[in-house]
């Protein structure tokens, strides 16, 4: 390769950082603008939502898909919240309380799976949704750093904050799904009968279960004790529960949670079996999430334990 | 290592600035080209590198042996045959042939003991036996001088770029390639740069977000209805075509940034009219070897017209086999062994040129038994197979499950965005691997920048290439 191709490699090269440097940065501050926008949908819109209601809540439901289909707020306080995620864990409800104001009395009524809690899978990287933050919140950075869910091409390319998130936010902007001044995060499931037709099928199949022996997982575990201790030094009530299954036939993994609450000293719920004498199907989306029928009864029964009867 | 991995991007960089370092000393840049497959195949299992070895070893010795000795060149042929299909056999279909034994005898009431064994496939065996295969046959047909420099063969076999999922390049063309110094040229790195990130993005945009709602559904085609079964298989079709299309983009590029031309592997194979024509876009460098290494040795179509329907259905059917170790991939392969057939059989009947003549039907009745036939191709089992055929026959009219509408939306969007780079490229009559040449790099830059961005924004989950199964 002569000096000319030399030349040309590097001038091609550099261009290529240079405009690509360029071509992200305007399209990370395009997006930057529409998405703080967005409060609706759970791309970005509920996020936003959340971090512009946080300093005014009393109460925080937070966790997975489970919890956002399962408590309904308005039935707890009227400045209560569902921030309850599709795939979201201990790593990112823990980043969250993070966020929430120092010195304000708020309770965390935190949703956990207890097999999400023994998977020796779980590595933390549900916190990664937080990645939309990145390049704009140094507390979600540093707390993404920390657990090493960071992009690395992140620092440069910046508009990898919104991936696979495009259409929904421009979706979301153009025409919201609802009326964000109304909603409280929950999202109630009404089954159709496909779903149903689904679950049963599911149901009909026999399946064989092993349960193994489990044990805790030590991200999950340092995850806990880390919000324990948050909790207790900022002014956070931290109440956890278990959200109901419809047949759950492993019990060592809630044993094994059950023990770790205690030894920790959190409040803890085990309402897997919830619905085990009442199994019927019309309170069921799935054999994990519950439709607005079951939520309901649910959510009466948080209410009674949590004492806001 | 996968393209798709930083690691590569870091192993890639480091060979390339050695690599041109190393321009003026062709055996140091062989041998660091050498150097540098063994390492980038190692890097998934270093224990599998013998079998490339020893098979080059066989080979290069095989083919020598033919010409010094011509009277022993069949003999010193059915040694490479035997010792690649061989091992062939052995890693890829042995408990194939294993357990369908066991099945039939069990029909005739014997229970035999399990014959099968715990056997780890090696990446890309099928696509380096065949490029393997291809010299001693050439060399045996006398199409091809044997080689005297064993580090230019030992590295034209282990070629990074193309040895773990082709495309399957012969001596006649890459071999020759090897031996030559080559030189740097503005135009093919702009084509290479330029085709490596289409790659890019038609494997982790397109492809792997394909790949999602695909794989749900053909997860569990029992709990899925007909019409998310077949818009599933519509997906895969897609899928498959920009994984595979993909990882040959950025192979090929990976290579023309070397100095290296290779075959063009697909050609927008969903635009064609025929199975025919299909056949002639689609992994190209399969289908021509299949044509020119099997059919052709089975006699082609100069026997008569019973033996080359024989024929056609063989090489579809040991095709289909190539693929993998199963009763779906010849039945994949025994469909487009059947259309061809019925092609020839048609092809001089006028009332079939007439058919031939409107593009639309002829594009839907293409796309149609192509579709089809991916039905086996993607089914666990044949069991799950017939059952999403049975229902897709059983056509309900409902919607498509989707469990994330984002996805879907998604879906569509990238798909969306991938049709319309092929049908830009199909309506200019543009092959990719040609695009870019004459460019400034401030078009470059912007191109890529471009395609950087959709990566960003777009990119889904990273899924290995589907090929490497093979």
């Amino acid at each position: 390769m002569g000096r000319d191709n030399l030349l040309y490699l590097l001038k091609v090269l550099g261009l290529v950082l240079v405009m690509s440097y360029v071509v992200d940065k305007i399209i990370f501050f395009a997006f930057n603008q529409i998405s703080d926008k967005v409060y609706t949908g759970q791309s970005i819109g509920k996020l936003n939502q959340f971090l512009e209601l946080k300093d005014s809540l009393d109460w925080i439901v937070l966790g997975s898909s489970r919890a956002n289909h399962t408590i309904d707020p308005s039935q707890l306080t009227p400045r209560s919240y569902n921030m309850g995620l599709d795939g979201r864990q201990i790593a990112y409800s823990a980043a969250l309380v993070k966020l929430l104001p120092s010195h304000k009395d708020q309770t965390i009524l935190l949703q956990v799976d207890p097999l999400s809690a023994v998977s020796p899978a779980y590595d933390g990287s549900d916190l990664k949704a937080l990645n939309t933050k990145y390049n704009r919140n140094e507390a979600i950075r540093a707390e993404l750093n920390s657990m090493g869910q960071d992009n690395r091409f992140q620092h440069f390319f910046w508009s990898l904050s919104y991936n696979g998130m495009v259409m929904g936010i421009l979706k979301n902007y153009l025409r919201p799904g609802y009326d964000h001044h109304t909603y409280l995060g929950y999202d109630p499931i009404y089954p159709t009968d496909q779903q149903q037709k689904i679950f049963q099928t599911i149901l009909d199949r026999k399946k064989e279960v092993h349960c193994g022996s489990p044990s805790i997982n030590p991200i999950y575990q340092k995850k806990l004790e880390e919000l324990a201790t948050y909790c207790k030094n900022h002014h956070k009530k931290l109440i956890v529960f278990s959200s109901p299954e419809y047949a759950d036939r492993c019990k060592e993994d809630d044993v094994l949670l059950s023990d770790l609450m205690q030894a920790l000293g959190i409040k803890y719920y085990n309402m897997t079996d919830f619905f085990k004498g009442n199994n019927d199907l019309k309170n069921w989306k799935d054999e994990t999430h519950l439709s607005h029928k079951g939520a309901s009864q649910f959510t009466a029964a948080m209410r009674k334990k949590l004492g806001l009867q | 290592m996968i393209f798709n991995s930083t690691t590569f991007l870091v192993f890639f960089a480091i060979v390339y600035v050695l690599y041109w370092l190393a321009n003026k000393h062709l055996k140091l840049q062989n041998g660091l080209l050498f150097l540098a497959s063994y390492v980038f195949y190692g890097w998934w299992d270093w224990r599998f590198l013998s079998l490339i070895f020893i098979s080059s070893l066989i080979d290069y010795y095989a083919a020598l042996k033919m010409e010094q000795k011509p009277e022993q060149s069949k003999r010193w042929l059915m040694v490479s045959l035997v010792y690649n299909l061989g091992m062939l056999s052995i890693f890829k279909y042995y408990n194939f042939f294993a357990s369908s034994f066991s099945d039939m005898t069990r029909m005739f009431g014997w229970e035999p003991n399990d014959l099968t064994l715990n056997i780890i496939l090696p990446v890309g065996i099928s696509f380096y036996t065949f490029q393997t295969l291809s010299y001693t046959i050439d060399v045996y047909r006398k199409n091809l001088k044997p080689t005297t420099d064993l580090l230019s063969f030992l590295t034209y076999i282990a070629f990074f770029p193309q040895l773990v999922a082709g495309p399957i390049e012969r001596a006649s063309s890459l071999l020759i390639q090897v031996e030559q110094r080559r030189v740097f040229r503005k135009d093919w790195f702009n084509e290479g740069i330029i085709q490596i990130f289409v790659g890019l993005f038609r494997k982790v945009v397109i492809a792997d977000t394909l790949g999602i709602y695909v794989d749900a559904v053909y997860g569990d085609i029992g709990i899925n209805n007909s019409a998310s079964i077949l818009l599933a298989t519509v997906l895969y079709a897609f899928q498959i075509y920009y994984d595979f299309a993909g990882y040959s983009d950025i192979a090929i590029g990976t290579a023309k940034m070397m100095g290296f031309r290779f075959c063009q592997n697909f050609n927008l194979p969903y635009f064609s009219k025929s199975l025919t024509e299909f056949w002639r876009k689609w992994h190209m460098s399969l289908s021509y070897w299949l044509r020119d290494y099997l059919y052709i040795s089975l006699g082609g179509n100069r026997k008569g017209i019973k033996i080359t329907y024989r024929n056609l259905m063989l090489t579809m059917l040991l095709g289909g086999l190539w693929h993998g170790s199963s009763w779906n991939f010849i039945i994949w392969g025994g469909i487009h062994g059947l259309f061809l057939s019925i092609e020839k059989y048609t092809i001089d009947k006028t009332w079939f040129s007439g058919f031939r003549k409107w593009s639309v039907p002829a594009y839907v009745y293409t796309f149609g038994v192509v579709v089809f036939s991916w039905i086996f191709f993607r089914a666990q089992s044949l069991d799950m197979a017939f059952l999403a055929i049975s229902k897709i026959v059983h056509f309900e009219w409902v919607m498509p499950y989707f469990e994330d509408i984002n996805i879907m939306v998604n879906t569509f969007t990238v798909l969306g965005l991938g049709l319309l780079i092929d049908f830009y490229l199909f309506k200019k009559n543009l092959p990719l691997e040609t695009l870019g040449a004459g460019y400034s790099p401030l078009k470059i830059s912007i191109i890529i920048s471009l395609l950087l961005v959709l990566i960003s924004l777009f990119y889904s989950t990273s899924n290995n290439f589907i090929y490497f199964q093979f």
